[in-house]
């Protein structure tokens, strides 16, 4: 069983979740990524990638309370666990890594 | 806006109907917000456009509610409840089960071998390549007494047809298969063979095993053997090259190895050992090569687009040409339909061996329907055992439909489970099956038969499961419910029915059986006009063609021999010639008689009665001038005071000596044909010898050592005329064995049906026959009550079977020209005695019921 590795957008997800800190549920998600990379995300592809990191334990979640916006839905906020938080910290450092191994020359142009 | 709202609602139910529901909550809500903010910031078009696309875009897996989701579950889980149900009710009824498990297995069984016997025959002679576009030309000879079909045609039509058609692709030339003599320096065998021109095996797909089969037949000298006949001679099949020496009669030949073929498939209607060169008996063994001797059988393959009664008249216009009349019509018949389209009358096919195929499928569809309705009887009745049941899982919001799968479940799993027993009696009981069968069939677990098998199973399952599944699902909870007897469950007018018409079905098999059985012993008894009995011949061969006179002068001195001589007789007719012209026969008219040569005393031998004149005898010099009629051939050419007179033959004129007795050379199935005898002992195939009634062993034991001192190079084989006799009514032995063993099975698994419901009736009825016994009833009383129902069942399927089986034996004796008569005691001894087998299989259960105690039965409740 070789190690997971995460992919760019659920590393994106998994780093939103945690800047939402304590008040990432779906909609919100969706916003801050919107805002903050100015890409499209549907619910679809991001609801998916979450309960997959869910399942993978990277991520864990937990029911909010019932409010009167959204139809009397409650929200279901994502926390990100302490093996998703190795992983983020191994890929920042495999990124680092390649980063300064890049010789300067390199990209000067 | 209403029109916006239901679109989203309809939306937002879709989401939910397909959501893993552990997933809907939060996700609704997250689209419902999004949905807000949409609708603030570009309206609500664009809004209602969006969570549209959002639905969608989420209609994906891991968004999608898992299969094992509770309605899937569910169904999995009720398969699984219904198998469950259905092998606990195995378990409780062990009788019930027992009896349905042996009536369908049994059936199935059968059904099984009719399948294997119906393919085989039906694939016999089609694995040639060229089977679509393979046709035999043959001919129906226009008589005045009607048309008479042949396979011969004349052998000079082959030359003809080659060069003249352009619609025939290839013909050739072959002739039947016979057994002749083969022989090497150190021994000689017998064989059966036939020639054939050149291109046969191009015709053909035999197979080769050791050089070329389509150059094999190019020389006159050339002999294609098979494996097993190489192995049987030369023990070894790498022969190619050997010569061997071939004898029939007075004729021999030296003929050298050419090819080894692989033993002939079982599935071919001919099987033979060696094929010589046409080209060698056409120029070398036919003397007379006339457009009115039907020496040849010839087979053509048209080309794809050709049309075949064009062909056809193109042939018979060559015939019509070369005769100068057009006494005889040639036909196009399909070579691979030959073997089951077999019969023709007044030269119209009328079927043939095709119709026992049938015949044997709906066998097989009834004996399968009588399991199955057992199988309906047996749960309809046991319906009150399982009332509860259904009430309680109706009220528990048990749909129909699932009930109706519960019965379903137990119908096929009883299929499957009939259908491995009885595939294993299929493989057990093969070997026996091809002996009554004379077959080679073997059973192969191939794509087809696992294909036919699961439609069996499915067949029966619905067959036997749809009546008791409509019947039990449609209870009303509230009479199933409350206790006490199910309405119409007791008198059962469709279980009744059912019975009847099982044992209808079985009644009229017990018939047919019975007439083709007494039919076959009539065949066999009957006198034909001569003597079959402890009578037989041997082909004249050898030193016996020279020396025949000295060889029965030594004969004479065994005691056992009644008579001996030679004589061309055979069972079946060898020769048939219209070459017979008398004072007082009219242009057109035209008679067909078999010719028969044989020897002085022959006429004795075969016990022919003469009733007039003399006669063959050698003691006249110029009795090859001599002609002997029979009856039927003397009243057809309306000859008055026929001896002394003259006819002339197609070889001179004869004066006719004496008229026999009609006899009947031929099978049973035609009339007594005109035939004359000529006294040719020169010309005579076979030596025929009478034995003595109990001495056969010894004095065979005789004649072979007087043999081996005339004959040391050819092997004894003598054959009996009575087997010749029987074997023209093999398929009809087989037929009358096979529906035997199926009218058997019929009516026991028939019987198994009545015990199983009678033993549940009086299961019932214990209370009652309880308090009538104390009531003082007598035993007998009980029986009669106990026993009337069935008797009555019975006695109605008597009088439905017998009418249907009176029409079915008639329509079938009708193949034979001479047959018994439908006496009323065939009929009411068949009825009789499938009334006496319904009582013996309750009677026993009846009496038992009878006798019992009314304390045991009455003493709780």
């Amino acid at each position: 069983m070789g190690k997971y590795q995460l992919g760019e957008f659920e590393e994106v997800v998994m780093l939103t979740v945690a800047i939402l800190y304590g008040e990432a549920y779906g909609f919100a998600i969706i916003e801050e990524m919107e805002k903050r990379l100015n890409r499209k995300v549907s619910i679809g592809s991001l609801q998916t990638v979450l309960r997959r990191l869910e399942k993978k334990g990277l991520l864990e979640s937990e029911f909010g309370e019932a409010t009167k916006v959204r139809g009397g839905k409650r929200k279901r906020f994502f926390t990100v666990t302490s093996v998703g938080k190795k992983m983020l910290e191994e890929a920042k450092e495999q990124r680092l890594g390649l980063w300064n191994a890049i010789p300067n020359i390199a990209l000067n142009d | 806006m209403a029109t916006d709202s239901t679109q989203i609602k309809s939306v937002i139910k879709f989401f939910r109907w397909f959501c893993n529901p552990d997933y809907a909550e939060d996700i609704e809500g997250d689209l419902m917000e999004r949905f807000e903010k949409n609708k603030t910031i570009s309206g609500d078009f664009r809004a209602n456009m969006k969570l549209t696309t959002d639905v969608f875009r989420l209609f994906r897996p891991g968004i999608i509610r898992p299969l094992k989701g509770t309605q899937k579950l569910n169904s999995i889980d009720m398969l699984k409840h219904n198998i469950l149900i259905t092998f606990r009710n195995f378990r409780r009824y062990k009788g019930n089960f027992l009896i349905n498990l042996i009536g369908l297995s049994t059936g199935l069984a059968s059904v099984l071998f009719i399948y294997l016997w119906v393919s085989d025959e039906l694939a016999t002679d089609s694995y040639h390549q060229n089977s679509e576009n393979l046709y035999q030309i043959r001919t129906n000879h226009k008589n005045s007494t009607g048309i008479k079909t042949g396979r011969g045609v004349p052998g000079l039509l082959l030359d003809e047809i080659e060069n003249d058609l352009p619609e025939i692709k290839m013909a050739i030339a072959t002739t039947d298969v016979h057994e002749y003599t083969l022989s090497t320096e150190d021994d000689s065998y017998k064989a059966n063979g036939r020639f054939a021109s050149e291109e046969y095996f191009n015709l053909f797909s035999f197979s080769s095993l050791k050089g070329n089969l389509k150059t094999a037949l190019s020389d006159k000298a050339n002999i294609v053997i098979s494996a097993s006949l190489a192995k049987r001679i030369f023990n070894s099949t790498d022969v190619i090259g050997k010569s061997l020496d071939w004898h029939f009669w007075n004729n021999s030949k030296s003929v050298i190895v050419s090819a080894v073929m692989n033993d002939i498939p079982s599935n071919s209607s001919e099987k033979f050992d060696f094929v010589m060169s046409w080209d060698y008996y056409h120029d070398d063994m036919i003397t007379f090569k006339g457009w009115g001797n039907y020496y040849g059988r010839i087979m053509v393959q048209l080309h794809p687009d050709a049309d075949v009664s064009a062909t056809n008249e193109k042939i018979d216009q060559i015939l019509i040409d070369k005769q100068g009349s057009d006494t005889v019509d040639t036909f196009l018949a399909k070579y691979g339909d030959q073997y089951l389209y077999n019969k023709y009358t007044n030269g119209v096919q009328a079927g043939g061996r095709i119709e026992y195929v049938w015949l044997f499928s709906i066998v097989a569809f009834f004996i399968l329907g009588i399991a199955c309705i057992n199988f309906i009887n047996l749960s309809t009745a046991k319906a009150s055992h399982k009332t509860k049941e259904i009430g309680v899982k109706k009220t528990m919001g048990a749909s129909r439909l699932a009930l109706m799968g519960q019965y379903f479940t137990e119908s096929v799993l009883l299929g499957f489970i009939s259908l491995l027993v009885a595939t294993a009696l299929v493989w057990l009981l093969l070997p026996y099956f091809n002996i009554v069968t004379d077959k080679q069939i073997t059973f192969q677990l191939d794509g087809l038969f696992i294909l036919v098998a699961i439609s069996i199973i499915f067949a029966v399952g619905i067959l036997a499961g749809l009546y008791p599944a409509l019947y039990l699902s449609g209870l009303k909870i509230t009479e199933s419910l409350k206790s006490g007897v199910l309405k119409g469950s007791g008198r059962a007018v469709g279980r009744k029915a059912l019975v009847v018409f099982q044992f209808s079905i079985s009644i009229i098999l017990i018939v047919a059986t019975w007439l083709i059985q007494e039919q076959m012993e009539f065949v066999q008894q009957k006198n034909l006009g001569y003597d079959r009995e402890n009578v037989i011949y041997f082909e004249r061969e050898g030193t016996l063609l020279e020396k025949s006179e000295e060889f029965l002068a030594e004969l004479k001195s065994i005691p056992t021999i009644e008579t001996a001589s030679t004589s061309g007789f055979m069972i079946g007719g060898a020769n048939s010639t219209g070459g017979i012209e008398w004072t007082g026969k009219g242009d057109d008219e035209r008679i067909e008689f078999w010719e028969t040569r044989l020897g002085a005393n022959a006429i004795e031998t075969l016990n022919i009665e003469m009733v007039a004149g003399r006669s063959f005898s050698n003691e006249f010099a110029t009795e090859s001038e001599s002609i002997i009629f029979n009856e039927a051939a003397i009243k057809a050419m309306g000859i008055s005071d026929p001896i002394g007179k003259t006819v002339k033959h197609y070889s001179g004129s004869k004066q006719i000596v004496g008229v026999v007795k009609d006899f009947n050379m031929l099978s049973l199935h035609t009339e007594i044909q005109p035939s004359f005898f000529l006294y040719r002992p020169d010309f005579t195939h076979f030596v025929m010898i009478k034995l003595q009634k109990g001495a056969e062993i010894a004095t065979l034991r005789q004649i072979e050592t007087v043999y081996e001192s005339f004959n040391p190079d050819f092997p004894f084989k003598p054959k009996f005329l009575d087997q010749d006799y029987q074997a023209l009514y093999a398929s009809e032995n087989k037929i009358a064995d096979l529906s035997g063993y199926f009218s058997i099975l019929a009516i026991l698994i028939s019987c198994l049906g009545l015990f199983g419901l009678s033993t549940f009736t009086i299961e019932k009825r214990q209370k009652e026959i309880g308090i009538r016994k104390v009531l003082g009833s007598g035993v007998l009383n009980i029986v009669y009550l106990l026993s009337r129902d069935f008797t009555a069942m019975v006695l109605i399927a008597i009088v439905i079977a017998l009418p249907v089986s009176y029409y079915l034996g008639r329509s079938w004796l009708e193949n034979f020209a001479y047959n018994i008569t439908l006496g009323w005691s065939f009929f009411f001894l068949a009825g009789f005695g499938a009334l006496v087998i319904s009582w013996l299989t309750v009677g026993l259960q009846t009496i038992n019921a009878a006798l019992a105690n009314p304390v045991d039965s009455l003493k709780d409740e």
